[in-house]
């Protein structure tokens, strides 16, 4: 067990972090990047991109108040150092989506108002219902929501969006590869740390996997929100059929997400994410516990 | 006639026949059947992979998906989606060490070949 822990060193995360995957980056993105100009000057892309940007603010703000609040709560030294950097990653994210509000040309005096106007009520939630748990000193529950219910979450959503931007968008690409690269850091913590802990604590069982049930409940019905009923999503596919020719593809979970309709990726990406969650949750011995589906 | 040449190295790949010092065999170089042979040799090289430490680089690289064929030096992270890389060919029981997520794993045979499963 100490082999295990001591992995979770500050200097590990430096040499792979910000003297690695980061060095010579700016927010996240490759020096001078810029987003394209269709996204400022269309006003339906315009806010939808808004939109979608302060959902990930609103996920990062929950996973930096998370992270930082179970470093307290955890019982070993090796953990809390974990936490540390991964508070950290957690505020990078905060400040580099941030940062893409400001981008788009949303004014600093008109940040919160933006995030109050755009967040999503069901994200909200989601993160309350994690919130309450590291409130309460919950290490092994505080983890299972952050680390492998909401980080596996941001795995896929965040891999899902690089495929969609990696030929239209490269310096969002770009911040999201970066992003991809911690949440491999977090999910990793979540299975490994608490895989051993939930043997010890197997009265803690029922508890947690009701947790997982309603916060699945919750990010499905931010997808919902999100896909169905979506003004832009036809807007989005006109804009990459005239710059493209129709040659665009965003190959993602076997399937080409450029092609498809907003609903048919709803799909996808919420069977992913469950999927993914089951067998997270599997390995590290807690039973998936299937959400309704809104 | 003369016999067909041995296979062939490729650039990345040397295969090195090891002698096992006399009474010893590594239980690890047994295969199913009772048969056992070397394992090959892999020289590896950077693939371009940035998210652990440089030394370490080149043990790991990006996944390519479902379709993304895997060497027998190579097993899948099942965790964190990356493909780590040994200098010799992997088998079962092998134990191995995902850097980027930090997941011990056992090598084990799966559907479709050698994956890798988390030890706790």
């Amino acid at each position: 067990m100490s082999d295990f822990l001591s992995a979770y060193s500050i200097q590990n995360w430096l040499e792979s972090c910000p003297q690695g995957y980061l060095v010579d980056t700016e927010y996240g993105h490759r020096p001078g990047e810029r987003e394209p100009e269709l996204l400022l000057t269309n006003e339906l892309l315009h806010e939808e991109t808004l939109r979608a940007t302060v959902q990930l603010v609103v996920g990062e703000r929950c996973a930096l108040a998370a992270s930082s609040g179970l470093i307290n709560a955890a019982p070993d030294e090796g953990s809390k150092r974990f936490l540390a950097t991964q508070t950290v990653d957690e505020a990078r994210h905060v400040e580099i989506f941030t940062q893409r509000l400001y981008d788009l040309g949303v004014a600093k005096a008109e940040l919160e108002s933006t995030i109050a106007a755009y967040a999503n009520p069901n994200l909200v939630k989601f993160a309350e219902v994690l919130l309450e748990k590291v409130d309460r000193k919950d290490f092994v529950a505080g983890v299972v929501g952050q680390n492998i219910v909401l980080e596996g979450m941001a795995f896929s959503v965040f891999e899902m969006m690089h495929a969609m931007n990696a030929d239209m968008n490269p310096k969002f690409a770009h911040t999201l590869t970066g992003t991809i690269a911690d949440e491999r850091r977090h999910v990793g913590f979540g299975e490994n740390r608490i895989g051993a802990l939930i043997r010890s604590e197997p009265e803690r069982r029922p508890a947690i996997e009701r947790m997982q049930k309603e916060m699945s409940y919750y990010m499905l019905a931010t997808f919902a929100d999100a896909f169905r009923n979506n003004a832009a999503a036809d807007e989005f596919r006109r804009v990459e059929r005239e710059l493209t020719g129709g040659t665009h593809a965003a190959r993602w979970q076997g399937v080409d997400l450029a092609q498809m309709e907003p609903e048919a990726m709803e799909e996808v990406l919420a069977d992913t994410v469950l999927k993914e969650f089951k067998v997270r949750l599997g390995r590290i011995g807690l039973e998936y516990q299937t959400p309704v589906r809104p | 006639m003369s016999p067909p040449a041995a296979s062939s190295a490729s650039i990345a790949e040397v295969h090195v026949e090891v002698p096992p010092p006399p009474g010893m065999r590594d239980p690890l170089e047994q295969l199913a059947d009772g048969e056992t042979r070397a394992r090959r040799r892999y020289v590896l090289t950077d693939t371009g992979f940035d998210e652990v430490p440089k030394a370490f680089r080149k043990f790991y690289r990006r996944w390519g998906g479902e379709s993304d064929v895997l060497e027998p030096n190579e097993v899948l992270c099942p965790v964190c989606k990356v493909v780590i890389r040994s200098s010799r060919e992997l088998r079962v029981g092998d134990r191995v060490y995902c850097m980027p997520c930090m997941s011990r794993l056992v090598v084990v045979r799966g559907a479709n070949g050698l994956e890798g499963r988390t030890v706790f």
